[in-house]
């Protein structure tokens, strides 16, 4: 499952990205909910994922990218098996999203690090920043957010804000949920560092590149490649930035994670590099141990170790404002 | 252009290199050896995409003055007279 935007994206030969699931597919599942359940749609989900599976070769190669890594004593065929699981989930992670905004039903939620959250913005006007991943379910994520009174900022691509458009219509809390996009000056930096400033939740993705920013940190035995914009964001800000995660426990039942919050400031302006590679590491290394818990829920749908082997670009190099 | 707007924008213009060498530590740089025309990325003081979120937040914090999050503010981020001339307009609207 994309997180951010609500239909899964892929990325083609030329670094587009393709969208996983259209409106017809998403009312053919809503439809299946109502007839069905929740399981029944599951068992319709099996075998749409076996279509994927057979047929969806990009997908599959970037999800054997990260078993292989995962599992690496395992054989071919049981890292088929687990790339299809990882579809499969993805899949009813799909079907629960839109469980959900219908209004069918609900899901029990257990959040840790909550009050922590609450606490520091009850200290300060100011707001946070959520680093979030393509673990677990982005909706769920933001219902358990929407406890909290903050408007939630995403920062996205434009050609993602129309299909999170059309999720947010329809999402309980989606008047509390808006969009900044990356296809400004500076990438959105602008409007992020204003809505933290408003006291507003700025979240971004923290395990998908699409520009030029990025910095390689170590998971899963290799190096990978991570944005660092959320980390250049807190440190000039001053702001915390909280980790966010979820993974499914159960059928009716997430585990939502924000009990990470890394801290951000330079040590000196000479040893910015560093030090963000200390974050990102850091954060890979959470991500690394929080997605060994739901291994079979981490949505990589691209290969985030490919080309990281290269020298990372220091930070700021092709920044917008150079 | 008369002459109070010229020293008004004067002293936005020393503040900013001020903001610029203690805030962003420009180690090599003083208020004195940065001209007023200087370019801030690339060349001149050579400041990166890194800096330039952070000079937001500066201009923030300090003036209450935004930068417009398009084409323009590419053009306001090209030297420090650009910078301190979208300051002293918001800060003085009467004055453009």
């Amino acid at each position: 499952m994309e997180s951010h935007p609500p239909m899964t994206t892929r990325a083609d030969a030329t670094g587009r990205h393709r969208k996983r699931g259209n409106r017809l597919g998403f009312w053919f599942f809503k439809a299946t909910i109502r007839l069905f359940g929740l399981r029944g749609a599951y068992g319709l989900v099996h075998l749409v994922c076996l279509h994927y599976l057979f047929f969806d070769r990009q997908s599959v190669e970037a999800t054997m990218a990260y078993i292989r890594r995962r599992f690496p004593g395992r054989g071919y065929m049981a890292r088929i098996l687990g790339v299809y699981r990882i579809l499969v989930n993805q899949g009813k992670s799909l079907v629960d999203r839109y469980y959900l905004i219908s209004g069918l039903g609900t899901f029990e939620y257990e959040v840790q690090g909550y009050d922590e959250i609450k606490r520091i913005l009850k200290d300060s006007d100011k707001g946070l920043v959520l680093l979030t991943a393509h673990v677990g379910n982005w909706q769920v994520t933001m219902n358990s957010l929407g406890r909290l009174d903050n408007t939630v900022r995403l920062l996205m691509r434009p050609e993602d804000n129309a299909a999170v458009k059309e999720t947010l219509d329809v999402y309980p809390h989606g008047d509390k949920v808006k969009t900044i996009s990356t296809a400004s000056f500076m990438g959105g930096m602008i409007e992020c560092a204003k809505a933290l400033d408003n006291g507003e939740l700025v979240s971004i993705m923290g395990d998908r590149i699409y520009g030029a920013d990025w910095t390689t940190a170590r998971i899963l035995g290799a190096e990978a490649r991570f944005p660092h914009a959320a980390f250049t964001l807190a440190a000039a800000t001053e702001r915390p930035v909280v980790v966010v995660l979820s993974g499914k426990i159960s059928t009716k039942k997430y585990s939502v994670d924000l009990s990470h919050i890394i801290r951000t400031r330079y040590t000196s302006r000479k040893d910015r590099q560093k030090d963000i590679e200390k974050w990102v590491q850091e954060y890979a290394t959470i991500l690394e141990e929080y997605s060994g818990e739901y291994p079979y829920q981490w949505y990589l749908f691209h290969d985030i170790w490919a080309g990281a082997e290269r020298q990372a670009p220091p930070p700021g190099h092709g920044g917008d404002g150079s | 252009m008369t002459q109070d707007k010229e020293q008004g924008l004067a002293e936005v213009r020393e503040k900013i290199k001020k903001l610029l060498v203690e805030e962003l530590a420009l180690e090599d740089w003083t208020v004195e050896t940065i001209a007023d025309d200087e370019i801030l990325f690339g060349q001149g003081l050579e400041l990166d995409s890194l800096d330039a979120v952070e000079i937001v937040v500066l201009l923030q914090r300090h003036f209450k003055v935004d930068i417009p999050d398009n084409e323009m503010g590419r053009e306001i981020f090209y030297s420090v007279d650009t910078l301190a001339r979208h300051v002293h307009k918001n800060l003085n609207p009467g004055d453009s």
